[in-house]
């Protein structure tokens, strides 16, 4: 795979429910009531229960890991969390390739919510097989 | 609230006892499966995120509950070193490495800065883990 600086990556589409999220709990041994107790939730500020930040750093590195297939690994990932996501509202992965430098790549990666607000914000940098 | 900055300051640099554990393929499913990830390769190989599963990746410090009303997460730093597969025997061993207060747009935030490593049945660092949490 030949990488090149502007190149987007295929975007990744995802539909957490509040099922989800609860399923999510359970694998990651995360259980923050403001992940599926709609009234902890609200007690605490929030318009009701939220993906979990690491949920949708998972949402990005399977639009990474999709994309790479095995032409390459990842070496580094980062996420920041800027904004809150609920359930039932689609989470749109997005990336590009932002430097090239002969088998590393820099990527920009982001999720947006459906206003088209980027709650993630993330960068990583991946090393392609020659 | 300065006494319980104060509190968790004391504890930057110092280690937590680590935390022993298998990577275990029907946990990489379950995980797998709980992201929507369907991937075969998870059967056998963690994903990026997998080991904040594995052992506590960001500890909510019981003394930093007096401060604010919740926890947020503001991010996280993967770095990888080696891959880890099914029947890997993970050690994480984990520190505080900074705490810190900010002016935020509603009142003061609380930082944390939590590091784990993670070292594999050979002794090698298979990845290393920055999260902030954040109490508001």
């Amino acid at each position: 795979m030949k990488l090149t600086v502007g190149q987007e990556l295929p975007e990744l589409i995802k539909h957490p429910t509040t099922r989800q999220l609860v399923q999510y709990a359970g694998a990651q041994g995360d259980f923050y009531e403001i992940h599926y107790d709609q009234s902890y939730a609200t007690s605490v500020g929030l318009p009701g229960v939220i993906l979990h930040g690491l949920l949708k750093a998972a949402f990005l590195g399977q639009l990474v890991t999709e994309w790479l297939g095995d032409q390459g690994t990842m070496k580094t990932f980062e996420v920041s969390y800027r904004g809150i996501d609920e359930p039932g509202r689609p989470y749109r992965c997005r990336g590009r390739v932002v430097k090239v430098d002969g088998d590393q790549a820099e990527l920009e990666l982001w999720g947006e919510d459906s206003g088209g607000n980027r709650t993630t914000v993330g960068s990583a940098t991946v090393e392609m097989k020659g | 609230m300065s006494s319980v900055l104060d509190r968790l300051r004391a504890r930057i640099g110092v280690g937590e006892a680590p935390v022993e554990a298998t990577v275990e393929a029907g946990h990489l499913e379950r995980f797998a499966e709980a992201v929507g990830d369907p991937n075969p390769r998870w059967r056998s190989e963690a994903p990026p995120t997998f080991l904040v599963a594995l052992a506590p990746a960001m500890v909510h410090l019981a003394e930093a509950e007096e401060y604010g009303k919740g926890w947020l997460n503001g991010g996280n730093r993967f770095e990888y070193f080696e891959p880890v597969r099914a029947g890997d025997r993970i050690t994480a061993t984990g520190r505080v490495a900074d705490v810190y207060e900010k002016q935020g747009s509603s009142g003061n935030l609380l930082f944390i800065i939590f590091e784990t490593d993670y070292v594999n049945q050979q002794g090698r660092t298979v990845a290393r883990l920055r999260g902030t949490a954040i109490r508001r």
